[in-house]
Parts: C-alpha cells; sequence; structure tokens
C-alpha cells in the first residue's frame, strides 16, 4: 500500500506508512490547514451557487404581499441581488476574514444573528459528541469481551437498528414517552435573558436525540476495529500469555484501534450537525440548525453560507485533532 | 405583513404524535369559562412562530416572524388599531381623527398624556418622523399608499396631517398595522433598544425571545400584567407541545392541528378568532378557460363549502360566499349564500363550451396548513361534476415567482380579513398592484370609487354591499370559507383578544386569574 504523504480526507481509515506520514503532517500543518481553508472556499462558492439556482430569490421571500414588482425590485437592489452572483461572493468571501459575516435579507448583521445560536449548537453537539464516544467505546468493548456472546449480538442488532433510526424519529418517541407522558422533561426549550436555554433539562432530550443514531454507527466501528486488532500477532500473543480478556482488549487491542476510531467518530462530527437541523427545530431548540432551516426558506444567502462557514470550521477543527491521533498513534507505534 | 410562512417540516410526524396525544387525553372539554374583574400583577409566558434567520427588530422593516411583530407591537404604538366587530379601526396613539370634506386630508389628534417610557411626551413631530421613515421603506408605498412623504406634516405639538392623492374614507385603515412611533432623529443602530409608547417596555430581548414590564404610564389605562415573556417557537407543534406540558401559557396562532389535540385536555382553553384567514382560489379572469363569468360561477357552484371547513380546517372556520373581508362589519351578509349545485354548474359549463377532456392544473403551496389540502379536496369534488383537476404542488419561492398574480388557477392566503375596501383596493380594482385574478370590471371600479368618495355612514354601508353583490357575482376569487385564528391558553388566562389577524397582539388587557 501506498501513501500519498499529504493527509488524506479522513472518511476511511487508510493504514499509510506511519513515520513519513506523520512526519508530514507535522511539518507542515500549515499547508494541511490551508489545503482546508480553499476547500471550504470552495464549499461557499457551490452554496452560494446553488441558492442562486434554487427558485425565487430573497427579495420575494422577504418582501410583503403589498408590495408589488417595483417593491420588489427596489428590495432586489438594496439587498444587491441585482449583480452578478460571483461578485456577491467576492464581496462576501473577501470580508470573512475581518469577521464580517454580512446582512441578511432583513437587514440584521448575520454575526448578531449566530451570536447566541452558535454556543448553543456547539454546546448541544459537543454533549452530543463526547456521550457518544463514550457510549460506543463501552458497548462495543463489551461486545468484543465475548465474540459471538450474547451481549455481542444484541450490541450487534441495537447498534444497527439505532444507526438506522433518523433522528426525527428519536426525538418524536423521547418527547412522548419523557414529555408529554410522563412529564419529567421540558417539552420545548425555552431562553433566558443570556440566549441560553433556561434549564439544563432542556438540553437532556436533543442531545439523546442526537446520540442514539450516532452512537449505534460508532459502536459499530469499535467493534469492528477491535475485531482486526484481536487478530493482530501482538494481540493473539497476549491472549495466549494468559492475561485477562479486560486487559487484553484495552491495553493491547484498543490501542491499535485508534486511529480507525478516531476517524470514525470524526466523521460523527458532521452528522451530529446535520442531525441538529432538525432535532433543533423539534425541541424548539436555539442554534444555528433553526438558522439554517429558515435561512434556505427565505434564500437568505448570507445566512446560509456563513451556517455552512461555522460549521465546516467545527468539523474542520475535529478532523485535524483525528489526524493528529491518528498521526500520533501510527507514529508511536512504528 | 400578510406572510405568516411556517415550516411544515414536522407535519407528518407530529400529526400522529397529536392522534397519540389526544387518545390519551381526557374526555372532559369545559373550558374554564372567562370572567371575574381583572385583576393585577403575574407575568404572562406567551409563545408566537418565528424564525431566527428571519429577526427583524426594526418596527418600521418586514416583520415575517409573529413573535417579533408581537414584541414591536406591545413596545410601540400604532395610531389606530384594528377594532372588533362595530367597528374595524379604532383609536390607540391618535385618539381621533377627522377627515376633511373631500375626504382626502385626515387629520390625527394625539391620545392625551401619551409619552415614550423614558417619561417624554409625544409630539407630532415623532409621529411625522416615524410615518415618513415608515413610508421611505422598500414596503413604504404599499403600508401608506396614496400618502406621499412629504404630505405627512404636523400641525402643532397635538394634530398629525395626512393627504391622500385620493379621497379615501377608509383612510384610518391604513395606520393601524405599522405605523409604529418612534422618538423623532432615533438613528437607526438605537432602534432596537428605543423607547416605545407602548402597554408594556422592552426588558431584554435575545434571539427572538424577550421579556417586557408593565408601562405603569400608559395613557392607553391600567395594564394589568406585570411582565410578559415572549418566546419565539420554529414550529407550531413545537409551540404545542411546550403548550401541553405546561412551559408557557398562551400559544398565539397555533392553529387547527394543535387545537383539535387540546379540545381534549380540561386544562386548556381554546380560544377561536373568527376571519382569520382566507384561502380562496383563484381563477385568472382575463385571458385562459377560467375568463368566461359563467365558467368561475359554475366552478363556485362546484365546490361543497361545509365538507371543506370540516376537513380541511377541521371544522375550525366558516363557510364564506365569495366576497373577500369577511370580518368587516359592513360585510354584506344578506347576499344569498352560494351553495353547491352540481347540475346548474354543468349546465353553465355546457353552455359555455368548457371543455371537459382537459385536465386543469390548480397550483398550491404549503405555505399555511391547510392550504394544499384544500386545493385536493376542492379537485376532488370537481371531478363529480366531470371537471379533471390536478394539483400541483409549488414551493414557496418558485410560486411567487412563476404563479402568483400571472397563473390561471391557484389557491392563495390573505391574513387581514376585516375589510372588504382593503381587498377592493389591493386585489379587485383594474391595475391593483396585487390583482390576482386579473380582474377588470368597470361598474366594479366605479363602485369601488363611490364607496371611498362617500363620507356618509350608511350611504358608505349601500354602497359597500353593490360593490360586493359585483364581487360576489362575478370576481376571480372562489372563497369557500374562513380558517378561524386559533390560540391556546392555560385556564387561568382571561381577557384575551379574540379579533381574527394582528388583533391578536393586543395584550394591554390580559389578566391572570388567581
Amino acid at each position: 500500500m501506498t501513501g500519498s504523504g499529504a493527509p488524506k480526507d479522513t472518511t476511511r481509515p487508510v493504514p499509510e506508512p506511519a513515520a513519513r506520514r506523520a512526519g508530514a503532517l507535522a511539518a507542515r500543518p500549515a499547508a494541511v490547514l490551508a489545503k482546508r481553508v480553499a476547500m471550504l472556499v470552495v464549499l461557499l462558492a457551490v452554496v452560494f451557487a446553488a441558492i442562486e439556482l434554487l427558485p425565487g430569490d430573497a427579495a420575494t421571500a422577504t418582501s410583503e404581499r403589498g408590495e408589488g414588482a417595483a417593491g420588489v425590485a427596489a428590495r432586489r437592489h438594496l439587498l444587491g441581488l441585482d449583480r452578478p452572483v460571483w461578485e456577491r461572493f467576492r464581496d462576501w468571501i473577501t470580508a470573512l476574514p475581518t469577521g464580517d459575516l454580512g446582512t441578511s435579507a432583513r437587514g440584521e448583521r448575520v454575526s448578531d444573528l449566530l451570536a447566541a445560536p452558535l454556543p448553543n449548537t456547539i454546546l448541544l453537539a459537543s454533549t452530543a459528541f463526547v456521550l457518544t464516544v463514550l457510549a460506543a467505546l463501552a458497548l462495543g468493548t463489551w461486545a468484543a469481551a465475548r465474540p459471538k456472546g450474547v451481549v455481542d449480538r444484541v450490541v450487534d442488532l441495537t447498534s444497527t437498528a439505532a444507526f438506522a433510526l433518523p433522528e426525527f424519529v428519536v426525538a418524536v418517541g423521547l418527547l412522548l414517552v419523557l414529555s408529554l407522558w410522563t412529564g419529567w422533561l421540558p417539552a420545548a426549550t425555552v431562553t433566558g435573558a443570556d440566549g441560553a436555554p433556561a434549564r439544563w433539562s432542556m438540553l437532556v432530550m436533543p442531545v439523546l436525540a442526537l446520540t442514539v443514531p450516532q452512537t449505534g454507527w460508532n459502536t459499530r466501528i469499535v467493534r469492528g476495529a477491535l475485531a482486526d486488532q484481536a487478530a493482530a500477532p501482538h494481540v493473539a500473543a497476549a491472549r495466549l500469555d494468559g492475561l485477562p480478556t479486560r486487559q487484553v482488549l484495552l491495553r493491547h487491542a484498543l490501542p491499535g484501534a485508534w486511529p480507525a476510531i478516531a476517524t470514525g467518530v470524526a466523521t460523527s462530527t458532521g452528522m451530529l450537525l446535520g442531525g441538529t437541523v432538525v432535532v433543533e427545530t423539534l425541541f424548539n431548540y436555539p442554534g444555528i440548525g433553526t438558522v439554517l432551516a429558515g435561512a434556505v426558506a427565505d434564500r437568505d444567502t448570507p445566512v446560509i453560507a456563513a451556517v455552512v462557514a461555522c460549521s465546516a470550521a467545527l468539523i474542520t477543527v475535529v478532523l485535524l485533532l483525528a489526524d493528529l491521533i491518528r498521526a500520533r498513534t501510527l507514529g508511536a507505534r512504528s | 405583513m400578510d406572510f405568516t410562512r411556517r415550516q411544515l417540516l414536522w407535519t407528518g410526524g407530529t400529526l400522529g404524535a397529536a392522534a397519540m396525544l389526544a387518545a390519551c387525553g381526557g374526555g372532559d372539554d369545559a373550558a374554564p369559562a372567562a370572567g371575574g374583574s381583572p385583576r393585577q400583577g403575574g407575568t404572562l409566558r406567551i409563545g408566537a412562530l418565528g424564525r431566527t434567520s428571519a429577526i427583524t427588530r426594526d418596527p418600521h422593516g418586514t416583520q415575517g416572524n409573529e413573535s417579533d411583530y408581537l414584541v414591536i407591537a406591545l413596545v410601540y404604538d400604532t395610531l389606530t388599531a384594528p377594532g372588533g366587530r362595530t367597528d374595524n379601526t379604532v383609536p390607540r396613539l391618535a385618539s381621533a381623527f377627522t377627515p376633511s370634506k373631500d375626504l382626502k386630508t385626515w387629520r390625527f389628534t394625539l391620545a392625551e398624556g401619551a409619552a415614550f417610557h423614558d417619561g417624554t411626551p409625544v409630539t407630532a413631530d415623532d409621529v411625522v418622523w416615524s410615518l415618513r421613515r415608515l413610508r421611505g421603506t422598500p414596503s413604504g408605498a404599499a403600508r401608506l399608499p396614496g400618502i406621499a412623504a412629504g404630505r405627512i406634516t404636523a400641525d402643532g405639538k397635538r394634530t398629525v396631517v395626512l393627504v391622500s392623492d385620493y379621497a379615501n374614507a377608509e383612510l384610518p385603515l391604513l395606520t393601524r398595522l405599522s405605523t409604529f412611533v418612534l422618538k423623532k432623529d432615533t438613528p437607526d443602530a438605537e432602534i432596537p433598544r428605543a423607547p416605545g409608547t407602548g402597554p408594556f417596555k422592552l426588558d431584554w430581548y435575545r434571539g427572538g425571545n424577550a421579556r417586557l414590564l408593565r408601562n405603569t404610564h400608559w395613557y392607553g389605562g391600567a395594564v394589568h400584567l406585570d411582565a410578559v415573556e415572549v418566546t419565539m417557537f420554529q414550529s407550531p407543534q413545537a409551540m404545542a407541545n411546550a403548550m401541553l406540558s405546561g412551559q408557557i401559557d398562551v400559544a398565539s396562532n397555533v392553529g387547527a392541528v394543535a387545537a383539535r389535540t387540546a379540545e381534549a385536555r380540561r386544562d386548556i382553553q381554546v380560544v377561536r378568532r373568527p376571519d382569520d384567514m382566507a384561502m380562496p382560489v383563484v381563477m385568472r379572469t382575463s385571458d385562459g378557460p377560467f375568463a368566461g363569468a359563467e365558467v368561475r360561477e359554475a366552478m363556485k357552484l362546484l365546490v361543497d363549502r361545509e365538507a371543506m371547513v370540516r376537513q380541511v380546517l377541521s371544522g375550525y372556520g366558516s363557510v364564506a360566499n365569495d366576497i373577500l373581508g369577511t370580518g368587516d362589519p359592513a360585510y354584506a351578509g344578506d347576499i344569498p349564500q352560494r351553495r353547491r349545485d352540481l347540475a346548474r354548474a354543468k349546465r353553465l359549463l355546457t353552455d359555455a363550451g368548457f371543455d371537459f377532456s382537459r385536465t386543469y392544473r390548480l397550483v398550491t403551496t404549503e405555505d399555511v396548513a391547510g392550504l394544499a389540502e384544500s386545493a385536493t379536496l376542492f379537485a376532488s369534488q370537481a371531478r363529480e361534476a366531470g371537471v379533471k383537476i390536478e394539483v400541483v404542488k409549488q414551493e414557496s419561492g418558485a410560486f411567487y415567482q412563476k404563479t402568483w398574480l400571472k397563473g390561471d388557477f391557484y389557491t392563495n392566503y390573505w391574513g387581514t380579513n376585516d375589510s372588504v375596501v382593503f381587498f377592493a383596493s389591493k386585489t379587485l380594482t383594474t391595475g391593483a398592484g396585487q390583482n390576482e385574478a386579473d380582474w377588470s370590471d368597470k361598474e366594479f371600479d366605479a363602485a369601488y370609487h363611490k364607496v371611498l368618495a362617500t363620507a356618509d355612514r350608511s350611504a358608505r354601508t349601500a354602497a359597500l354591499r353593490g360593490l360586493q353583490r359585483i364581487e360576489h357575482d362575478r370576481s376571480g376569487y372562489l372563497l369557500w370559507g374562513m380558517a378561524d385564528g386559533i390560540d391556546l391558553a392555560a385556564p387561568k388566562v382571561r381577557g384575551l383578544p379574540k379579533l381574527p389577524g394582528y388583533g391578536r397582539v393586543q395584550l394591554e388587557n390580559v389578566w391572570l386569574a388567581p
């Protein structure tokens, strides 16, 4: 197998010459970052173009019924929609490094619109992320302790089922059981003066709705990676030495499984953020998922692009971390 | 401001949830009776629909969010306000308004004691500045039609004079919804925190949610509530869930699906506000298959109005008679109700040479709950008379770009329904900006101008009746029914407005029973 040297996108764990890869990553973090930034710019250009292709525009979406064609045309001019899309994109993207995210179609500053929702989404997604990792590791190793045992088979089945469940279904189920029938948890999120959820209990259901499907996915990855490792000579040797299963799994198999697990978990970031669009709307959680849902309906390009940029930045950070973990693990073992 | 685009993303799934809820609710549907004398104090927690991306803080902006409009309407006052059954326009910041003989010049007198939240008295200059600012927005011409910015002037400290380009007996109707008054020369950057004159003052606003405190010095009388907490909800379902789990006291404009769920609960009042939303079928009158008046009349005879109200609106509504503006005190309720008559419809269509072999495309959207369903049910009703209609759903953006004002046959919705003249001016007279059916009828135009130029109240009502008769007989609108506006409220909430449309934001008379 040949490694390219440059870090690949981390959708699949591709074993590469470890030392070379680690060295490359350590030596050229700037290059890695530059590549990701370039990808982000391309992505944002695609977003601008895609919204342009949708029927209708922000002027019609945000005008009043009484306005008439002249009023809509005036608004179109006001919003700059009469200029070519590449020109608008250029203006927006060149202002981005200064922290200027543009103005919404309704005249609000986009950075103001995102000021409260972004931290809320980070809180929601990161809590779900940590829970996902912990639950997947626990379930995956538990199942791997006795391959083909009862636990293994139950975990295998339920994790597949959980991954197949859309967040929407999980969320409605949680709502019915934990809130509307039992009254244990608040059904919707209400915020205080600081823009954050008024009570921590309002986070429970949104977090669970995001965690359950992703735990299903990652449990399968953990279990699979441990199965691969079980066949590795050093793990087999440890087992033949009569070491306790627990020790074999945690000390010998798990370290080798890290790169695959880190990669799987990292890809979950994107899915978690994608899931927030659904989950936030259902629980009225004030995050960027709801901002995105509304902005698409309004064809509000600066808002959509800002949400995409923020999400992409978050995903990029997590992917970089995953790269580092892989590089370290592979490097340490070479 | 008629836009209430709700996200219907969750309809399918939560319909199931709602059905399950209804099944496990109690059987007693008696809502507690309102009554008793108003009590001072308490905080009202109210939910209203809105989307973060559509947040608007400017009172003169285009408020896409009901939540933003609610907050703005509590903090700021308009010159006039929507009224009840006897008068569709009532005084607000203007305590009186009188026209000149030719009905072109209107003088608005400011209410005694009206002051901003910081104590500064309101002057005519503040009002003039605010109205001119409103007129200068992209929607300004639509909001104050016929009134140029330069013809809004002050006469002394307490009188504002508006001069219309044409006689307009209903001019105060125009000042009801968006003439919010701010202090003169408020800079744009300070608008979100600018003091108003309304019954509540802003405590804080963040991300669509707000807390407001009682304005103890409000000129309009005693305000009962200590505070109002507004929570913005992304979907009616989330708002209904919050209501069912007791997180809010009022779910504003939450819709029929939630009402059906709540009917089973004795601890929730269902507040119905009649004449809230019109969802007419529009038929193009100038060309195309519906250009003949007989064909349009036949279509109006095909529809089973009772069934539409029962099925599309879950019964939360009333049958209408193809006249827009059903909530108008001068609405001509004595014009005979048009009923389903398939035989006559078929005869009219045959006589007019209507092509029964063709399939006609009825374009609709899912912008408001029930709209697409109304198109589908109408199509199946028409089939019983041999008229083949195919329902085409368009996404909102595509609809406004491709179909609205242009199509032969489509559904639409209107949210301000307490004025016949409003619709006449906006959608029915020759060349009106939103003449959805491209209708042009000399008799109707003459009737409309007669109404506007008639000062005497009873003479105007008579003229209005003639106008409605023509509209009923020949216009391009098939208006089968009117949807109720529906709020849910906790039993302790009293004095909620029963007005349609934007009248729902008048919370100054609301109080909480112990």
